[in-house]
């Protein structure tokens, strides 16, 4: 079959766009604007990304679907939804910079946010090995940018380097599994890499890819063990730059990672719907799974500082994702999907919350929120419908994520096996996570404010996104075929 | 295929109230004028909209339109939900609508002092955004829903006036009496579930409320020998008689007449009351399915007809032995919900929704009148301490005595004759029993006399306090409702006499009307023209011909009969019989739950948080420390346990890529044993 180029041009039209509007607003910012504020900078640049997400996001919408390039990229349903979803959450990150402190080069921000934003999208379609390793790879080291793009803060920068050290290494790992792999099939399109593991069969070498590749996914995921980048990042990275990596970030890794073991690996899967399932990389992502539940939850409870309590929450959630990925092979991808979007959208939601209050000071321990809803009683209203969401409490989003997944996975066997009781204990643990999240909203609800808190002023852009965010939360939870319905 | 279109877009009538809700709870406490505007606006706009659907409604009366769709699915199920437009529905609609707009119009005068203007108005759009979900809903979840709103938005509106102790408290037990009922219905409704897979009522032949569905659950027997869908429909009768107040649950409704007097006109009078009586109209097929089965214990209507008569007699005795104005409307409403559900159980549901139109009107009226009343008065509301008020309260009187007059019955001219006719009758072809027909006729009589007894208790003789001295009529904003409510209670009489029952027959999806002769059963209308005569003759000859001289002077039925008197003036009781009982009950699971919570879940969630702190020596030596009882101590446990894995978190990158390392490792181990297996 000869290559299809122009299949292919009309297939990578919003990715297109992304850089286009990408180089356009740093062209735009070293020549005309270069004299501006950095203010003045900082909007032009947002609203240049915003128009050229909005333009992917058409392109997305309208365009080509099914297998392109000769099955390079795939643009099945999960793609088209992860990539709407990861735009609207670029979106919302863009939304999230208007409020949050200037960055000294606000076009090279909006530009590298735009850049990462590419890679995503292209994660969300791979379906080669070399071509996700790539996409991987450029929204890594975008991201790695954004964490450490406040040069001013060492905390910034050591977030930077650790997220740098940890993704190296991860990447390390993923190649070499790759590589086996490719060894081991001759092969680096997934389906083929599928065809010849049926024949194959689980040989020693396999399982050492498999975990390779796991190990990866568990960076990219922070799941535990491999988590401990997390709460250092989410502590020192630009209030954005937090948001973007613990939202978009995630609903692509999660795509492509549920892309490489399903249709990928599913010979080697193995199972664990009963006792005595067969052996496979299933059983090695329960062990994931539970760590991580059982870790980030429990290490929440401890936090004082509320960007720590988030991203010990977010290892919690990666848990209850990654039973969603388990359970994928027989519901398909639409609850993890809805999982992960509308858990990126609470958390887009809370740190943008976080950024406004930062304009006032420091918000860095939980006791900095006490009194907000005296400050500012639209972001303590937002805060709390994205921490009950994040909480799973009806009717927001949150709920319905939570359910969606544990019903798929409590399919798979009932409590006859590891998946139910994974199940089980994740719907045990969220009545704790309940626990530490009403401790913020104890703060942001109850306490009275400090003596010398001053009423906080929402910029008008910053209001807007963070009542699109709630706004979303609340109309997914009531209707959640809204978003089921894209599958 | 216009049909279709109007029940698609039958949502627009509740909605819009919705928004009217949502804006209200937005805009500041200041903004009084467009937060009374978008709900008026809005409820206007809704009336139209119902009128629209009772006209497309009208043109095929005996099609069931319907509009589903699936709200979300999971797994194989799916919950689907609907819209669904039949004559029941409009005119529910149109009644609900326009009732609405004016008690909203009326309550811009009468709540214009109050600080908390713009939030009545605000629960107000929302309790009438939900009464119209009731009534618009296709499914029994969605109408559930709405009921629940509703619950929500009359416990919000009788504690509005929350800094008195006494509407808080009828606040809650209004909450909490309707939830007992309501627990029933949520029984009823998983049941239904269960058994049928769907709850939508109409949904091609698939419904519940359709043959295929009905003809399962009626073959089924289950506990007692009960037949399936007597069961489900006795649950759902539960529901059913927590919000119309029916026996032995119907001590809410004349608490609920703390809070403001339009709330008691609109909620506790026209519409939620009446939601009960309607639910019960709308599942008929379910609750009748069981109507030709021989040899099972109970039928569901006989069940509803028998609590429907007990309600209607009991609310008529009590009623006689009110002093409050508003107290002797509430329990002739009781009363009234009973005639209602009488008419359901023997058979005659289009006699009960013509009774819950004519009531819906006329009693509106009576409680604005007794709004208008206690207005001008300075907020005296008990009828010994008013009196001559005829004069001054020229509109208000005229109004309120054709209300009394439509409620007491008296023949021809007024909309209740006509539709406690036909109750009445229904009662007497009823096959099983005569004794609710007898209750009926007794309840005629007794309601003819006490109001008899509160109008001239209220207008006659001279004013007995100075506040019923210096009383003058209110603005038009408060009396242009009452005057368009009384024509109402006046003309929706003719809609459904025996001559030409019109109504009837288009609730029952005919499009002839077939009348009878005024003189078919003319025996059992003279008797109850005799009857009406007798009440109101008697409460003539008692409180009219020897006006009240002083607001302390005895009433002269107290004087002959003390003990009766108090007896029913304390409401025979049921309030101290249920703390008796009942209170002592709960008082005593409270205790039990509280020693569960205390010793055995607190033990258990403390054997949790031991196993928890156990975990945490894995990253760090084990904290010590005893057991003790009580969440509180758990909780600090828990957070003990997770500051003992945060103590793995050091900071130092070392450490962290040799977690990644050893994690790999120990993953590859494990699924390499795996497979050793």
């Amino acid at each position: 079959m000869s290559p299809d180029y122009t299949g292919l041009f009309q297939a990578l039209r919003p990715e297109t766009s992304l850089l286009f509007g990408a180089l356009v607003a740093l062209g735009l910012d070293l020549s005309l604007f270069r004299r501006h504020t950095s203010g003045e900078r900082l909007n032009l640049a947002l609203w240049i990304g915003a128009l050229a997400v909005l333009a992917a996001g058409a392109h997305v919408w309208f365009g080509p679907h099914g297998p392109i390039f000769g099955g390079v990229l795939i643009l099945d349903p999960l793609a088209v939804a992860t990539r709407l979803g990861v735009l609207a959450l670029t979106l919302l990150t863009l939304g999230v910079a208007t409020a949050a402190r200037t960055p000294r080069n606000p076009a090279e921000y909006v530009a590298i946010i735009l850049f990462a934003t590419t890679g995503f999208m292209l994660m969300a379609a791979a379906q080669q090995l070399l071509l996700a390793f790539l996409a991987l790879e450029l929204a890594s080291l975008s991201l790695y940018v954004l964490a450490g793009f406040d040069k001013t803060r060492p905390e910034s920068a050591e977030a930077a380097l650790k997220y740098f050290l940890f993704g190296g290494m991860a990447a390390a790992f993923l190649l070499f599994g790759f590589s086996l792999i490719y060894g081991l099939t001759g092969s680096i399109e997934l389906l083929e890499i599928a065809r010849q593991l049926t024949l194959q069969g689980l040989s020693p070498l396999l399982v050492v890819a498999l975990v390779m590749v796991l190990v990866a996914f568990g960076f990219k995921a922070a799941a535990a063990p491999f988590h401990l980048w997390a709460p250092d990042v989410y502590e020192g990275a630009p209030t954005p730059s937090a948001a973007f990596i613990a939202s978009a970030s995630k609903l692509a890794g999660f795509t492509l990672f549920a892309r490489l073991l399903w249709p990928g690996l599913r010979a080697a899967a193995g199972n664990v719907s009963t006792l005595h399932g067969a052996p496979g990389w299933l059983p090695a992502v329960a062990v994931i799974s539970a760590v991580s539940l059982l870790l980030g939850n429990f290490a929440a409870l401890a936090q004082t500082n509320v960007r720590r309590l988030l991203a010990y929450s977010a290892i919690a959630h990666a848990g209850a994702l990654l039973l969603g990925v388990i359970a994928a092979g027989r519901s398909g991808p639409a609850p993890f999907f809805f999982y992960a979007a509308t858990y990126g959208l609470a958390t887009v939601g809370a740190f943008g919350v976080l950024a406004v209050v930062e304009r006032t000071g420091s918000c860095q321990k939980i006791t900095d929120l006490a009194g907000l809803h005296r400050r500012s009683p639209l972001l303590a209203g937002c805060l709390a419908i994205f921490m009950l969401s994040l909480a799973g409490i009806p009717p927001l989003a949150g709920f319905f994520g939570k359910f969606t997944v544990f019903a798929a996975a409590l399919q798979l066997g009932g409590l006859a096996g590891p998946a139910g009781w994974l199940a089980f204990l994740a719907i045990a643990l969220s009545a704790l996570a309940l626990y530490y999240y009403l401790i913020v909203l104890k703060q942001a609800l109850v306490a009275p404010p400090t003596a010398n808190a001053s009423r906080i002023v929402v910029p008008t852009l910053a209001r807007f996104t963070l009542m699109a965010a709630a706004g979303l939360i609340v109309l997914f939870g009531v209707a959640p075929s809204l978003l089921l319905d894209l599958f | 295929m216009k049909m279709t279109l109007s029940a698609q877009h039958l949502w627009l009538i509740p909605a819009l109230p919705l928004l009217a809700a949502a804006l209200g709870a937005l805009t500041p406490r200041s903004g009084r004028t467009p937060a009374a505007g978008a709900a008026i606006g809005a409820m206007v706009l809704s009336f139209l909209l119902s009128c629209g659907a009772l006209a497309t409604a009208l043109a095929h009366p005996a099609a069931h339109a319907t509009a589903n769709f699936t709200w979300f699915a999971v797994g194989d199920g799916a919950v689907r939900l609907g819209w669904l437009l039949d004559p029941l529905t409009a005119f529910m609609c149109v009644m609900v609508s326009f009732v609405s707009t004016l008690i909203f119009i009326f309550s811009l005068g009468y709540m214009k002092d109050d600080a908390n203007f713009k939030q009545f108005f605000c629960f107000l759009s929302l309790f009438a955004a939900a009464m119209l979900g009731i009534l618009v809903a296709n499914s029994l979840l969605l109408l559930f829903v709405s009921w629940e709103l509703v619950g929500l938005a009359s416990y919000l509106l009788i504690g509005f006036w929350f800094h008195k102790p006494e509407a808080a408290a009828a606040a809650k037990k209004a909450f909490i009496v309707t939830r007992i009922g309501d627990l029933g219905f949520l029984l009823g409704i998983l049941w239904l579930y269960d058994s049928t897979g769907s709850l939508l009522f109409y949904d091609n032949g698939a419904g519940v409320l359709e043959p295929t569905a009905l003809g399962g659950l009626a073959a089924q027997t289950t506990l007692c020998g009960l037949a399936l869908s007597t069961a489900i429909g006795l649950l759902i009768f539960c529901g059913a008689a927590g919000k119309s107040g029916q026996f032995p649950l119907h001590v809410w409704l004349p608490d609920a007449m703390e809070g403001p007097t339009p709330v008691s006109a609109l909620i506790h009078a026209a519409t939620m009351v009446a939601a009960g009586v309607f639910l019960i109209a709308r599942v008929y097929p379910l609750m009748a399915a069981d109507q030709l089965l021989a040899g099972v214990p109970v039928h569901a209507l006989t069940v509803v007809a028998f609590i429907g008569a007990i309600t209607a007699l009991l609310g008529a005795l009590i009623a006689v032995a009110q002093n409050d104005i508003k107290r002797v409307l509430a329990f002739s409403t009781v009363s009234q919900l009973g005639y209602m559900m009488l008419a359901l159980g023997v058979g005659s549901w289009v006699a009960a929704v013509f009774h819950l139109l004519t009531h819906a009107f006329f009693k509106a009226l009576l409680f604005l009148g007794a709004g208008s009343v206690i207005h001008a008065a300075h907020h005296e509301q008990d009828i010994r301490k008013l009196g001559g008020l005829s004069q001054p309260l020229r509109v208000t009187f005229a109004t309120f005595a054709i209300g009394m007059m439509a409620l007491a019955g008296v023949p021809f001219l007024f909309s209740g004759f006509w539709s406690k006719e036909a109750i009445l009758h229904a009662a007497h072809e009823w096959e099983v029993s005569h004794l609710p027909l007898f209750a009926g006729l007794a309840a005629v009589v007794l309601t003819a006399f006490y109001m008899t007894r509160l109008v001239a208790e209220t207008f006659f003789g001279k004013a007995r306090s100075h506040a019923a001295e210096h009383v003058h009529e209110n603005s038009a904003v408060m009396t242009v409702p009452l005057v368009l409510l009384a024509v109402c209670a006046i003309a929706l009489g003719f809609l459904g006499t025996p001559a030409f029952p019109w109504l009837q027959a288009r609730l029952l999806g005919e499009t002839e009307v077939h009348g009878h002769s005024l003189l078919d059963g003319s025996g059992l209308m003279l008797g109850s023209i005799v009857l009406v005569a007798l009440g109101l003759g008697a409460g003539w000859a008692v409180y009219w011909r020897t006006p009240r001289a002083k607001d302390t002077s005895p009433d002269p039925l107290a004087s002959a009969a003390p003990a009766t008197i108090a007896f029913l003036g304390a409401r025979m009781k049921f309030d101290e019989l249920y703390a008796a009982t009942l209170g002592r009950l709960n008082t005593f699971l409270a205790a039990f739950a509280d020693f569960l919570d205390h010793w055995v879940w607190g033990g258990a969630v403390n054997f949790l948080a031991l196993l928890g702190e156990f975990s945490g020596t894995v990253n760090r030596e084990a904290d010590e420390g005893g057991l003790n009882a009580g969440f509180d101590a758990t909780s600090e446990k828990l957070r003990q346990t997770g500051q003992a894995y945060s103590h793995a978190q050091t900071g130092g990158t070392h450490g962290y890529l040799r977690t990644v390392a050893i994690g790999f490792v120990v993953l590859v181990l494990l699924v390499m044993l795996g497979g050793g297996r």
